[in-house]
């Protein structure tokens, strides 16, 4: 820090090691109007004032809100009236952010629940399926049925649920032949 | 696998509305874990999953 007069002066790598950013960015920002050190020293190095390092904190401060450098520049000439619309709009843009960041959350989540097989979280086994169905009036007949509508209806589920019922894979082969065998015995007798 | 094949499997095997209800209220009592894992195998949303649960419990 330098002392003139009654002053403090920062150099430009004293305000950038106190903000954590690099000089270029300094630079920049004095590129693009956005921080103008307010003076020089004689051999012409920058000197920011403390009046300078407030504005550069609003800055650093609208800059963790996400906004871009031109909206920040027009917020330090802004009136109470646009800071205020500008700080709405932002909020609004951050706000359609989420709802997209929701949105692909959602399709993840539902990528990979169609994805993992019934298998893996196994719902239960055969026995309770069977109690299950039994408890609810179902004879074995209704069975049979339900094998061969389910083949019919989604073949890629029923392999699935079986599975998910701990059915080894040389039963299921069996009880899937027997479902579609049965259904195209069933459309004969039937006509 | 969706829901509306599901109940068109069941309705298939003979099994009407209040069966099925019946089941629900079996499943629930019986196996309360399996049947919320099962409503989410059939991708059932998780707000109609606490209704139904609820309405089998009840």
């Amino acid at each position: 820090m330098l002392i003139v007069g009654r002053v403090n002066m920062y150099t430009i790598s004293e305000v950038a090691k106190r903000f954590q950013i690099s000089r270029s960015t300094l630079l920049y920002y004095e590129s693009i109007g956005l921080l103008v050190s307010s003076s020089r020293t004689p051999s012409n190095y920058r000197l920011y004032s403390e009046e300078d390092v407030q504005h550069m904190e609003q800055i650093n401060m609208y800059r963790q809100s996400g906004m871009a450098l031109k909206e920040i520049r027009k917020l330090l000439t802004s009136n109470q009236q646009a800071f205020v619309s500008l700080l709405e709009k932002q909020l609004q843009n951050l706000n359609k952010e989420i709802q997209k960041l929701r949105y692909q959350q959602q399709v993840i989540i539902n990528l990979l629940r169609n994805n993992s097989k019934l298998t893996e979280t196994r719902v239960m086994d055969k026995k309770t399926w069977i109690a299950l169905l039994e408890a609810t009036g179902l004879d074995d007949e209704a069975k049979g049925k339900w094998h061969r509508q389910f083949e019919k209806m989604a073949p890629e589920a029923h392999q699935d649920f079986l599975e998910s019922l701990g059915i080894s894979p040389q039963e299921i082969e069996q009880i899937r032949k027997w479902s579609t065998e049965n259904d195209i015995k069933e459309n004969l007798e039937d006509r | 696998m969706t829901t509306e094949q599901w109940i068109e499997l069941f309705r298939a095997i003979g099994l009407d509305d209040k069966m099925m209800n019946k089941w629900h209220e079996e499943f629930e009592k019986k196996y309360p874990q399996e049947h919320q894992r099962f409503l989410e195998w059939l991708n059932v949303p998780s707000e109609k999953i606490n209704r139904i649960r609820q309405k089998a419990s009840a």
